[in-house]
């Protein structure tokens, strides 16, 4: 029972409060933005899509992690949980409850926003929308949300104050997001990955700069979505310019969803044994 | 089995001890008053026994299950209404107590706990974020009360009850122990443990440097009442001081000040005062309680035998307490 109690409490905590509504709008209102400006762009909704992956995968992680990072944190600095572990709830069961609470509150922002741009798309665009390639987008959404929200929550579990949740949020934003893709001249992973190359007892083989460039949350979400794209590949050259094709494990999707499905465990198992030891009140 | 008892039981942060070799037994069926200024370590204690902290030294145990290892168990059977704790400000009072009714796979009637604890019903179906001191405290009380535990552990309950909350928080620990269950009331005021417990236990500084009824720890520290009265003029007071649980008796003005050893021994040495001139005006400062508090938690009772000028020089700083608590009685 505790852990349906106590996710159900949090989300019904959150649904009521008008910051979580905002987030979610705004979310699908951006959605709604991108759609209504290029419908008079192209003809196939699916162009679309493209450039609504990288808004996802830029702006929510944004979204989750003011959503998430109090998540556990925010509970011990206001005593609310001692409400809750007061009651008969076992660390576990108010851990994972926290964490479905967050992601499906990240679910809900997805699903919505991903209707919203269904439903612009059928009305507004020259072409119809496929619904197939709007569910695989949504589904690779969601994966993309349950490695970020489970990476911030966990973040908020090991925190003990405000300041060093909040810093570990924007922390993991900044290395996973701003650094991995590359978003600033000098501070960013393929300098990095040059500098240790010219090191003269180290060889980085292409290869290996590949799967290391695969291996954030960020980069593992645009590569798997190619799906979305199948036999429309050749249609656009943005396509055939972001997506890798190669022999590589790391251009298949599954390479990608089991990236994605590992940072979610890793955070969470971590998260939760940092939690578990820890020391409340 | 004692409801809970704790060995030897030490809880340090860093190089802050907090809690020292405590040593408490709570018998089952007694009511207890943990008493302690703020930072004595009282809910570090009471943290140790729900296991949200680990003890650094000794164990403790509660209805026979031991705190580092059967916590979920130990919450199972009692209820709980911490000192620090916020609710969910979005929830509604009731949605609290609802959520407790289940995650205690209790029977309980909501709207009936609701009504126990005095909290309107229209209120219990606001957000709870919203609530003042007191209607917290209440629903507080509410969810501790869930599912008959067996421990009642309550953490400075009557912070922010009126007078009424105050008056209903003891007929509630009354009928609960009657009920059958155990009552651990932890406390900075000792007026507000005195009417209920059986036992008290002080703390000060992380010891516990007494425990016992409150009759025999005010007998054991010699303290007493103190009585001033007006009179017209002032007689020969060496009659009175020649009585038996007169400690000191002196005369300013027209306001003769006694000093007595036990609270009883009041109305003798004022009748015999009356007989000598006439009394116009009584002033009576029952300040026995708080001075034997002070003093234990000043850390100046537990072995000297000078207790007694110890007692007169705290009872002029706590008047105002005294008062209150005199007036606060029912």
């Amino acid at each position: 029972m505790g852990i349906y109690t106590v996710a159900r409490d949090d989300f019904r905590n959150a649904r009521r409060s008008s910051i979580v509504l905002g987030v979610i709008g705004v979310f699908a209102a951006l959605m709604a933005l991108i759609f209504l400006a290029e419908m008079d762009i192209y003809d196939d909704p699916y162009r679309t899509l493209f450039d609504a992956l990288f808004f996802v995968s830029l702006v929510l992680p944004l979204l989750l992690a003011p959503l998430c990072y109090l998540s556990i944190a925010g509970d011990r600095i206001s005593g609310t949980i001692t409400y809750v572990m007061g009651l008969p709830n076992r660390r576990w069961e108010y851990f994972a409850g926290k964490f479905l609470s967050r992601f499906a509150v990240a679910a809900a922002a997805i699903a919505l926003s991903t209707a919203v741009g269904f439903a612009i798309a059928a009305v507004t665009f020259a072409n119809v929308p496929s619904i197939r390639r709007f569910l695989i987008f949504g589904g690779v959404s969601l994966l993309y949300a349950l490695a970020f929200s489970s990476l911030f929550v966990a973040i908020s579990a090991g925190a003990p104050s405000r300041s060093r949740a909040m810093f570990g949020a924007i922390g993991a934003y900044f290395v996973l997001i701003v650094f991995w893709f590359g978003f600033f001249p000098f501070i960013r992973l393929s300098v990095l990955l040059d500098t240790i190359a010219d090191l003269p007892w180290v060889t980085l083989s292409e290869t290996t700069r590949a799967y290391i460039e695969a291996v954030s949350p960020g980069t593992a979400y645009l590569q798997g979505t190619k799906p979305v794209f199948s036999g429309v590949m050749g249609e656009y050259e943005a396509f055939e310019r972001s997506f890798r094709t190669s022999d590589e494990l790391h251009t298949e999707f599954w390479f990608n969803a089991l990236v994605l499905l590992a940072w979610s465990a890793v955070s969470l198992t971590v998260g939760y044994l940092s939690f578990r030891r820890s020391e409340l009140g | 089995m004692p409801a809970l008892r704790t060995k030897d039981l030490t809880k340090r942060f860093g190089d802050v001890t907090a809690v020292q070799d405590l040593n408490l037994t709570v018998e089952d069926g007694e009511v207890f008053g943990f008493l302690g200024p703020n930072g004595a370590g009282k809910s570090t204690t009471i943290n140790v026994i729900l296991g949200f902290l680990d003890p650094t030294e000794g164990t403790a145990t509660v209805l026979g299950h031991d705190v580092a290892h059967e916590s979920y168990r130990i919450r199972q059977r009692i209820g709980l209404l911490p000192e620090a704790f916020d609710v969910y400000e979005n929830l509604t009072g009731r949605e609290h107590v609802v959520s407790a009714i289940e995650t205690k796979g209790a029977r309980d009637d909501p709207d009936a706990i609701i009504d126990r604890v005095g909290l309107d019903p229209e209120d219990a179906r606001r957000a709870a974020g919203g609530y003042s001191k007191g209607m917290q405290q209440r629903l507080a009380l509410g969810i501790a009360l869930v599912g008959d535990p067996d421990l009642l552990i309550l953490d400075e309950p009557s912070s922010g009850l009126d007078p009424k909350g105050i008056k209903l928080l003891r007929r509630i620990v009354r009928e609960e122990v009657e009920r059958g269950a155990t009552v651990f009331f932890s406390s900075h005021i000792l007026g507000q443990v005195e009417k209920v417990c059986d036992r008290v236990g002080i703390m000060a500084d992380g010891e516990m440097v007494a425990v016992d009824t409150i009759d025999n720890l005010r007998e054991e520290i010699g303290a007493g009442a103190v009585v001033e009265a007006t009179v017209d003029e002032v007689p020969d007071l060496d009659p009175i001081r020649s009585m038996d649980e007169v400690r000191e008796v002196s005369a300013a003005d027209d306001v003769v000040r006694i000093s007595c050893s036990a609270p009883e021994a009041k109305m003798p040495a004022l009748r015999r005062l009356d007989d000598a001139g006439t009394v116009r005006d009584i002033d009576v400062e029952d300040t026995s309680l708080e001075s034997l508090f002070e003093q234990y938690t000043n850390g100046g009772a537990t072995e000297t035998t000078g207790t007694g000028a110890d007692a007169s020089g705290t009872t002029g700083s706590t008047d105002d307490t005294a008062t209150a608590t005199a007036g606060g009685g029912d």
